[in-house]
């Protein structure tokens, strides 16, 4: 054998070796791996969603609803401004069509009330199309940089709720991700029972609420007095002293590993012990802190005993921000209420001095900090705990993410949704894989009458594609698809086209009294334009799928695309290697080819 | 050089055969243009002609007519009839319902049941809850939101309400919620009531006119929106275009413009007629069917290159001759590939139609139509045209040159021997 034979013996070796690990996890079941593949080649094939079972649902938010919902909300606060500042008494505001605000003045004259002093606060968010002083008519309309920012924000603000909602039921693998203006979310693996429950909860809009905290209250301690000891929930006493007045609180909650724990012993209680009507429990997941205040990796979830009603919602804010406490230097947040919220707030929070607020998204308390003080329309938030500053600031950063995704609730619009039970993806794999081992034990005994040695070629060539088309689609964690089969089987039934190709031109070149040796190189260089020209015309075609398609079809176009590429490798250079092997050196050559 | 004696192969087409292709283009090309019109005859007729039985121009899978399609299955025998029966009372009289052959033969008694419906509440049911929710103790409904396909209502009050008493009010007059909660500000008085997802309440329903028990599982539920299947039949229709362009890109670049509208009409061609097979079928259309139709064109294209660069190869070869009889010879000479290749992808994938289910023999249903119009068109179609491009262009170079004028230099790696 020449040199180079060899050369290229070491890297077709040292390629299918590699394939071979690679394609140990998802074969072999993993127990019986050997510990060095456990340690370097985790990544495995994935099942996609029709195969194993689950639900794949894509959401548009509902951009125009969270938009028209803002230009009310700027209508009434205008409103409300002209009657309270402005002294103005006869006047209609209505919203027109998504982005525009109507005010009509019954005194023409009035019209002129809505100056510089109320427009220059809303000069962001809304511009002036025409005041007409005869006929009283004022026309505002949302600025198109706002409309923008809300469509940006709800989307986002979408995703992020969606995450919190799946991660709270424990999907395995779940995957959500943004398109455009929709959202596309893939939870594989679920029961068939749970489709329904799930699919409620997630649809739901986002609330963020605030609402005031009674842990002090009587019936709390009465309800801590009768959890049973083995019951995996804590009784915790909380004392603690309000900085200005030193008034001194004893407040008392439960808290457990789960939320269901508590949640389970809430529901049970009857009588007396009932959660009153006009309060309810609200959970937060914690921290678990060391005694010296380090925070641990543990977490737990406590109750808060919270009023039924919130007070003051998410969409009252208009800004929130991760600021510093100018005299400790820790991280705190600043928020921002508008005209409305300000004066709820100040309301609520004269009346509430020295107890906390809690701060829910939806259904969970995400922070409950201690009103110090009257809050107007500016409020800042000091986080509790101890600790490490840069947990801390994350912290802050976290809760910022909280309370600005609450100030804008953008329902969700659910528009496609695909749900499929787990034995039908099983059934199908099985029906599948038959169909492709008979496929190619079709192709095999095809290929081996016709062409007989050379025959037994192309079988290596288009076996060794197959497993190098898999051990790439592991690498990547693809997942695996039922047109994803489609596309292996189909593989295989094109795999052995540039065999034909070449051997074809192969048996020309003899006809036409060429040595074996001859023909062979003058097969192989002659065809080779052919071949690729064949194999780039799947390609495109595999690649409009593949930025065409979504889900299933995406799996069939990668599969494909995979294919294409390795099997120009296998069919082409990796047979032309296994020929020079079997027709030998220039001279010393066989005089007889079996093709 | 040894002095070869002549060896044998196994051949299905002995070398030298020379059967006439280019000639008979006529009947060949009669045969495509009648199945072509079939297609597009067949479109309108299963629109108008069979409405009764058809309806649609083709069997739109529910990813592009929107709608949802729920494959339900029952622990006993049931009647579809009484399936169609109690849809029709829970408010889907339009639902289809088909018997479904479950391959493994595990489940008997599954039906696939469509309807045009993706939520429980139609327009007609919608206005009525409008009228019923008008008042709700003493607030009154001031805006009501709803749209349709939606799964979610909204309702704006002059006064707080109960959500749990509207989602009573709710239940009373059939219609089930998953959850009513109160949207927005306190002071706005906005609800939002979750329906409850379809397949729950065709399961209640069917549970409750059968016997409790009747439906054992919904193994499948698919759903789309209206507006969503309007922008999939937009992609599918902009990816097969995008498709043809990509390619016509690719033919021009490697070969010359004489070669590339043979193919294109070639890609066109087979497209169509796998329409045409979908069509007179009535099998279901879907994504998956554009996904095949896509992977068809690719075939195809691959199909006549091969031809076309052999072709190339002989024209630059054989100058002397005449260029129809080139191209028959190139055919010929290409023949026993083109059958074998076509042979494997067709027994592959017809075995994939056998033993498949559902998107699988769909999809190679799709491809073993495609894989025998593919091999045609590039024999019958683009080989045609190509000569026909040819001869034009030969044509209007002589009359170049008769003008006195300097022919166009022929392009080069097109008309050169290829190097041994």
């Amino acid at each position: 054998m020449e040199r180079s034979w060899w050369w290229k013996a070491a890297l077709y070796g040292f390629v299918t070796v590699l394939a071979v690990l690679y394609l140990i996890p998802t074969v072999v079941p993993d127990a019986k791996q050997p510990s060095f593949i456990k340690a370097h080649f985790q990544k495995k094939i994935q099942k996609g969603l029709d195969l194993q079972g689950g639900l794949h649902l894509v959401y548009e938010v509902n951009v125009d609803k969270a938009v028209a919902s803002k230009v009310d909300r700027l209508s009434s606060d205008i409103e409300d401004r002209l009657r309270k500042d402005k002294g103005v008494n006869d006047l209609t505001v209505n919203r027109e069509g998504r982005d525009d605000i109507i005010l009509v003045f019954k005194n023409p004259a009035e019209a002129a009330k809505l100056d510089d002093s109320i427009l220059r606060e809303y000069r962001k968010s809304l511009d002036l199309v025409d005041r007409n002083t005869t006929t009283g008519a004022v026309k505002l309309r949302l600025d198109q940089d706002q409309v923008e920012q809300v469509r940006d924000y709800a989307l986002r603000q979408g995703i992020e709720t969606l995450r919190n909602r799946v991660d709270k039921f424990g999907v395995a693998e779940p995957t959500i991700i943004k398109k455009g203006t929709d959202i596309i979310v893939e939870l594989p693996g679920l029961k068939t029972e749970d489709f329904e429950h799930i699919k409620s909860v997630i649809g739901r809009t986002a609330q963020l609420e605030f609402k005031i905290v009674d842990d002090g209250s009587e019936y709390m301690r009465k309800v801590a007095a009768s959890v049973p000891k083995d019951s995996g929930i804590d009784v915790v006493p909380e004392s603690w002293t309000e900085k200005d007045s030193g008034k001194q609180h004893e407040d008392v909650y439960l808290r457990a590993k789960s939320r269901a724990t508590l949640q389970k012993y809430f529901a049970g209680l009857t009588g007396e012990l009932a959660v009153p009507g006009d309060h309810e429990i609200g959970y937060e997941e914690m921290q678990a802190r060391s005694e010296t205040g380090e925070a641990t990796p543990d977490k737990y979830w406590r109750t808060s005993y919270l009023h039924r009603r919130a007070a003051l919602t998410g969409e009252y804010l208009s800004n929130a921000d991760q600021t510093w406490d100018q005299q400790t230097g820790r991280p705190e947040i600043a928020y921002e209420l508008d005209h409305q919220g300000a004066a709820i707030s100040e309301r609520l929070t004269g009346d509430n001095i020295g107890r906390k607020m809690a701060i829910i998204l939806d259904d969970t308390v995400k922070s409950a900090p201690v009103i110090e003080g009257r809050i107007g329309s500016r409020g800042r938030i000091t986080l509790g705990g101890f600790g490490d500053p840069f947990q801390l600031q994350n912290e802050a950063k976290d809760l910022v993410g909280v309370l600005r995704s609450g100030a804008l609730p953008a329902p969700l619009r659910k528009t496609f949704e695909t749900q499929v039970g787990p034995t039908l993806g099983r059934d199908a794999v099985d029906q599948a894989k038959f169909s492709m081992y008979i496929g190619a034990a079709a192709v095999i005994l095809f290929m081996l009458i016709y062409y007989r040695l050379a025959g037994v070629i192309a079988n290596i060539a288009m076996i060794l594609n197959l497993l190098f088309m898999v051990a790439i689609l592991a690498a990547f964690e693809a997942s695996l698809t039922l047109p994803g089969i489609a596309g292996l089987v189909l593989t295989i039934g094109m795999a052995v086209d540039a065999n034909i190709i070449i051997y074809e031109r192969i048996r020309e070149e003899l006809r036409m009294g060429k040595s074996v040796r001859t023909a062979v190189d003058a097969g192989f260089s002659r065809a080779f334009w052919t071949v690729f020209d064949a194999h780039v015309t799947n390609f495109v075609a595999g690649v409009v799928l593949y930025s065409y398609g979504s889900g299933p079809i995406r799996g069939f176009a990668v599969t494909l695309l995979v294919g294409i590429v390795t099997n120009l490798f296998t069919s082409y250079w990796l047979s032309h290697w296994m020929f020079d092997a079997l027709v030998g050196r220039r001279g010393s050559a066989r005089a007889t080819l079996s093709i | 050089m040894a002095q070869n004696q002549q060896q044998r192969f196994f051949e299905i087409i002995r070398p030298g055969t020379n059967y006439e292709f280019i000639g008979k283009q006529k009947y060949w090309i009669g045969l495509s243009i009648f199945l072509v019109t079939l297609t597009i005859a067949m479109l309108p007729i299963n629109a108008f002609v069979l409405k009764k039985s058809r309806g649609h121009m083709l069997n739109w899978g529910v990813d592009f007519r929107g709608g949802s399609e729920i494959l339900i299955e029952f622990s006993k025998p049931v009647e579809s009839g009484d399936v169609r029966k109690t849809l029709a009372e829970a408010g889907f009289p339009d639902a289809d319902v088909v018997k479904y052959t479950d391959p493994t033969g595990q489940h008997k008694y599954n039906y696939m049941v469509r309807v045009g419906a993706v939520s429980v509440v139609s327009e007609a049911q919608a206005k009525q809850i409008q009228q019923s929710l008008a008042r709700e103790g003493d607030a009154s409904l001031k805006r009501f939101e709803w749209s349709e396909g939606g799964d979610k209502i909204y309702l704006r009050y002059d006064k707080p309400v109960d959500p749990a008493a509207l989602a009573n009010s709710l239940k009373a007059m059939g219609v089930n919620t998953n959850q009513v909660q109160s949207f927005g500000r306190p002071d706005e008085n906005t609800y939002e009531v979750t329906l409850v997802g379809l397949d729950t309440e065709i399961r209640r329903a069917l549970d409750t006119r059968l016997g409790p028990g009747s439906v054992s599982a919904i193994p499948s539920v698919e759903s789309v929106g209206a507006k969503a299947g309007k922008q999939l039949q937009y992609d599918g229709a902009r990816s097969l275009l995008y498709a043809i362009l990509l390619i016509m890109v690719y033919i021009a670049f490697r070969f010359d413009f004489r070669y590339g509208p043979g193919t294109v009409v070639a890609l066109l061609h087979d497209a169509i007629i796998v329409i045409g097979a979908f069509a007179v079928t009535y099998k279901e259309f879907s994504l998956t069917t554009v996904a095949a139709v896509l992977t068809i064109i690719g075939y195809s294209m691959n199909d006549t290159v091969v031809v076309f660069d052999r072709i190339r190869e002989n024209a630059a070869r054989l100058r002397d001759r005449r260029f129809d009889r080139v191209v028959n010879q190139s055919i010929n000479e290409t023949l026993s590939r083109t059958i074998l290749t076509s042979a494997t992808v067709f027994f592959v994938t017809l075995a994939m139609n056998i033993f498949g289910v559902g998107v699988i023999r769909d999809f190679a249903f799709a491809m073993n139509v495609g894989v025998i119009v593919g091999t045609y068109s590039s024999i019958f179609i683009a080989s045609p045209i190509l000569i026909w491009l040819n001869d034009k262009y030969v044509a209007s170079q002589r009359k170049q040159q008769a003008a006195g004028r300097q022919p166009r230099r022929p392009k080069q790696g097109d008309l050169e021997p290829e190097e041994v």
